[in-house]
């Protein structure tokens, strides 16, 4: 549906280099990445606010690269909304219509739809500046949906709304995108966000696309270090892999290796698949015994280090697991992950 | 108690510090205040109302009033799109453009008179041009027009500029993205926000306009504004003469800022 072919750009003091996307008909798609990452200027690249060097961009197999903006059939929802201060909600949501030739009556029926599933009948007359967060990205939502464009390009919907609001718009961009049918590119920079709305997504770093495919397999099988991080990966060790085991210094860890291009020379394990074992128990291929080192409380969770043989793991429990086991710093304990958990990657860098 | 004490030490403190404040700007309003109010209360209601029964002096004030609302407009027309494009654009030698409409500020007044002049006079080619049209600026309100858009016209484009600098340039960025083309975005978004700007822009512009004297003086004795009317009969009557006059371009001045002002009081929260 949108593809964009060896984008290039530069602005003074930043560039996105090799820019190699594409997003499906129909389909969620987020842009992630850390802020000043160029995710945000990739999407007015894509909307056609931002000039670039060179490349190309295709909506629905057509050259789109020098349509202007207006031409473009594309819809843009900006973190703070931008709503046009001076024109009531109503006429807000209306105010692309006229460029859109369609009848009196299909305008009728188009605005009804739109007030009715974004729930905002009874703020129609009132002017942005008296709405609540919420309200405000539910107006910017109708007035982009009303238009009913090819794909509609969210720009951190969700970062600058109160914890209330943001679980309220989550949802209902989920529900909007199911009902209308139509492409959503979003840009943020929180991954569980991403992970509940999107399918596919993108990973920009320093302007450069660095891992692109479905969510689930950027959660569990990141590429490089910089995406590992960034997902909250916290144990990335470097290591050497041959076999069906990886040495990280002297420790010895099983996992399942898949067929990597290079050999991979790193590892990594999510937090939360460590889990504190009884001695008895026997169901995970990789049993370490170490000392906690530090406990710090996250609210209802706790990051617990520990160190095997020099190395140190962090490993995300609840309360239950910290009461039952009597996990204290300083205490011997044994750590359990199974070889499914480790992922191999190579990093060049 | 302790806590208590040393509130009050901290509040005593700080009305000190605002009291030598208020002594320090004190002597600066009364420079203002103190020569108006004399002058304002010097003439005799009826010496007032004996001015303006005299046509000469209905006449000057009506011309000052007039040509400023006219070099205003001017600088509306001509200065509005100039306004934006330096609060949008960047491009090289920009700094240097903006220098450019601030010298108007700096140069002294009688200067700006005769620069103009050297450029309308007869032999410039600008001056062949411009008598081949029939336009003549040497003793004309056409003269006095050009002049006072040249010293208004700084105010006027820096204010509008500041009020398209307000405003977000993602509201634009959202139009253009719901199919507004550049031109229809001006209208529907840009102009809306900021016309209140431009017309703070013109009063400002007006008052530099109205206030002006060195250069009118030297393009156009004839026909008289009110500030050379001032002068004129300062020169010629002495003090007692030119006070009533100067009270009437003060207040009629004043009366119109004020419902201007008001006019466009009204701003957004972006």
């Amino acid at each position: 549906m949108l593809k964009i072919e060896n984008l290039n750009l530069d602005v003074p003091g930043f560039s996105l280099t090799d820019i190699n996307m594409e997003v499906k008909k129909g389909e969620f798609f987020a842009l992630i990445g850390p802020t000043g990452s160029g995710k945000s200027l990739l999407l007015e690249t894509i909307m056609g606010l931002t000039l670039f060097n060179s490349g190309k961009i295709f909506l629905n197999g057509k050259d789109i690269s020098l349509v202007p903006s207006e031409g473009r059939n594309l819809g843009i929802v900006y973190q703070d909304c931008a709503l046009f201060p001076h024109l009531t909600v109503l006429d807000n949501i209306r105010y692309g219509l006229r460029y859109k030739k369609i009848g009196f009556d299909d305008e009728k029926e188009r605005l009804s739809f739109i007030v009715e599933n974004l729930n905002i009948s009874h703020i129609l007359h009132r002017f942005p500046g008296t709405l609540s967060g919420g309200e405000k990205q539910r107006v910017a939502l109708a007035r982009v949906l009303v238009l009913r464009p090819d794909a509609v390009l969210l720009d951190e919907p969700l970062s600058s709304l109160d914890p209330v609001f943001r679980e309220e718009i989550k949802d209902l961009l989920k529900d909007l995108h199911r009902k209308f049918e139509t492409t959503f590119i979003m840009v943020s920079h929180d991954f569980p966000e991403v992970m509940y709305l999107a399918e596919r997504a993108a990973i920009i770093h320093n302007g450069r696309i660095v891992q692109q495919g479905p969510v689930e397999e950027i959660f569990n099988r990141p590429n490089s270090r910089f995406v590992a991080n960034f997902l909250g990966i916290k144990n990335v060790f470097s290591a050497e892999v041959s076999g069906g085991r990886a040495m990280v210094g002297k420790l010895e860890i099983k996992l399942v290796t898949n067929n990597c291009f290079r050999t991979p020379n790193y590892i990594s394990i999510r937090p939360e698949e460590i889990v504190p074992i009884d001695l008895g128990t026997n169901s995970y291929e990789n049993r370490l015994s170490g000392v906690v080192k530090k406990i710090t409380c996250h609210g209802f969770y706790f990051n617990v280090q520990i160190e095997v043989a020099g190395v140190v793991f962090e490993a995300t429990w609840n309360r239950k697991d910290i009461s039952e086991q009597g996990v204290a710093p300083g205490k011997q304990i044994t750590i359990g992950f199974s070889r499914d958990a480790v992922h191999a990657f190579f990093d060049g860098h | 108690m302790g806590t208590y004490k040393s509130m009050e030490t901290t509040l005593r403190r700080e009305s000190t510090f605002f009291a030598i404040l208020l002594c320090f700007s004190l002597p600066l309003v009364l420079l203002i205040i103190l020569p108006l109010t004399k002058m304002v209360t010097s003439p005799s209601l009826g010496s007032l109302v004996d001015t303006i029964k005299d046509r000469e002096v209905i006449r000057a004030i009506f011309l000052s009033l007039y040509a400023s609302a006219f070099a205003a407009l001017i600088s509306f027309v001509f200065g509005t799109p100039l306004a934006y494009v330096l609060a949008r654009k960047n491009f090289r030698g920009k700094k240097l453009v903006e220098g450019l409409i601030d010298l108007p500020i700096m140069i002294p007044h009688p200067v700006i008179g005769i620069a103009i002049l050297s450029l309308a006079t007869k032999g410039q080619w600008i001056g062949e041009v411009l008598s081949a049209v029939g336009l003549q600026i040497m003793g004309t309100t056409t003269g006095i027009i050009t002049v006072l858009t040249f010293v208004g016209m700084p105010f006027y484009v820096n204010t509008a500029k500041a009020g398209f600098e307000s405003i977000p340039v993602r509201l634009e960025k959202v139009s253009r993205s719901l199919g507004a083309g550049p031109f229809s975005t001006f209208i529907r978004i840009t102009f809306p926000l900021a016309w209140r700007n431009m017309i703070l822009g013109m009063i400002m512009c007006i008052a530099r306009a109205i206030s002006e004297f060195g250069a009118v003086v030297i393009v156009a004795y004839f026909p008289m504004t009110a500030p050379v009317l001032i002068y004129e009969r300062f020169t010629a009557y002495g003090l007692k003469y030119s006070q009533p006059v100067s009270v009437w371009l003060i207040l009629v001045s004043l009366v119109l800022f004020v419902c201007m002002r008001l006019f466009a009081r009204k701003t957004y929260d972006f």
